[in-house]
């Protein structure tokens, strides 16, 4: 991951599984002295299966996050034949710990109490491809909720990023396997990869923003 | 066929909107993904679903549906509640299934199919 990242150019990336977080440690350690910036984070799937991105400054607070978020997930297993294994791997690619419970479901937390435990730990909270048939908020709550303001949207890749204003909008790769890394870029013009450089960024806050790079071509690695 | 009538036949619950309950019904729509409802119902269709988001009444009152019936027993939270009589929606509730519901339902709307 981090050698596909580094060949497509990219400075910053951030880690995001599905309910959990166990894997960001690992890629961020992969990732030092390499100039790759690893940004903690997790994809949580709310009551009404909305997904939402929640990214952090620091591993602990995503840790606690991610503790949090375990404890509203239903106790149900995980059955590997259907849903293939839960693991978490070193830098070997030695499987260090295999998760029982099933993590593709949806918590027992709506939206909004998602978006206010994430905020609460300081984490920046964004509502992952929007767009997307399943799982994307426009999709599943049919508009954004009254009262919810969100200063960034990630869209799927079949939306034309022409239609929205830069800045509004993450174009992201949501890779889920190396092949996809870099597939999808954004620009961010920004003191640093911090969560709070990012919320300014995406307000247009002193001359800071977020673009989609246009025709951002892929380049493969060896490994 | 009213709402009222409805209440009354599958014995249902009314949590919310309890005074708007003589509007006509058109017809039944069910399903979870409000994009979808916001695409396929047709007005003054009675609404089954699961979802419990404050959503479902805008999306009801944008479709212009006659009502909202809330499937699976759990009732709403109160802010969908208030919303609710904000926006002149009924919301009913009941402790079967939307499968069942969706059957009852359809055989005293459509009673000539078999």
């Amino acid at each position: 991951m981090v050698a596909a990242a580094r060949a497509n150019g990219l400075d910053l990336i951030a880690v995001t599984d599905h309910n959990a977080a166990g894997m960001v440690e690992e890629v961020a350690r992969a990732a030092r002295a390499t100039g790759l910036h690893v940004l903690p984070g997790i994809e949580v799937e709310t009551q009404e299966e909305v997904h939402l991105l929640v990214y952090f400054d620091d591993l602990s607070s995503c840790r606690d996050f991610a503790a949090e978020v375990y404890s509203f997930l239903p106790d149900r297993a995980n059955d590997p034949e259907l849903f293939g294994d839960q693991v978490v791997v070193d830098a070997d690619e030695t499987i260090v710990h295999t998760e029982a419970r099933l993590l593709l479901n949806a918590l027992g937390l709506s939206l909004e109490e998602v978006v206010a435990r994430g905020a609460g730990r300081g984490g920046l909270v964004v509502p992952a491809h929007v767009d997307r048939t399943p799982y994307g908020l426009v999709t599943q709550l049919g508009f954004g909720p009254e009262g919810l303001r969100f200063p960034l949207v990630e869209v799927d890749g079949s939306f034309r990023p022409e239609e929205c204003g830069p800045g509004a909008v993450l174009w992201s790769s949501d890779a889920h396997v190396p092949e996809d890394i870099g597939s999808r870029v954004s620009v961010f013009r920004m003191k640093g990869p911090t969560v709070d450089e990012i919320r300014r960024a995406a307000l247009g806050e002193g001359g800071r923003s977020i673009e989609i790079r246009r025709g951002a071509k892929r380049v493969g690695t060896a490994g | 066929m009213t709402l009222r009538d409805i209440v009354r036949q599958l014995g249902l619950e009314v949590v919310a909107g309890a005074g708007w309950l003589d509007r006509d019904v058109s017809g039944g729509f069910s399903g979870d993904l409000l994009s979808n409802v916001l695409a396929a119902a047709r007005p003054g269709n009675l609404w089954i679903t699961i979802q419990r988001h404050v959503n479902v009444v805008g999306v009801a009152q944008v479709a212009g549906l006659s009502g909202v019936l809330l499937a699976g027993g759990e009732p709403p939270a109160a802010v969908v509640l208030a919303k609710a009589e904000e926006m002149a929606i009924p919301i009913l509730l009941s402790r079967d299934g939307a499968f069942v519901l969706a059957g009852r339902l359809h055989r005293i709307l459509v009673p000539d199919v078999r």
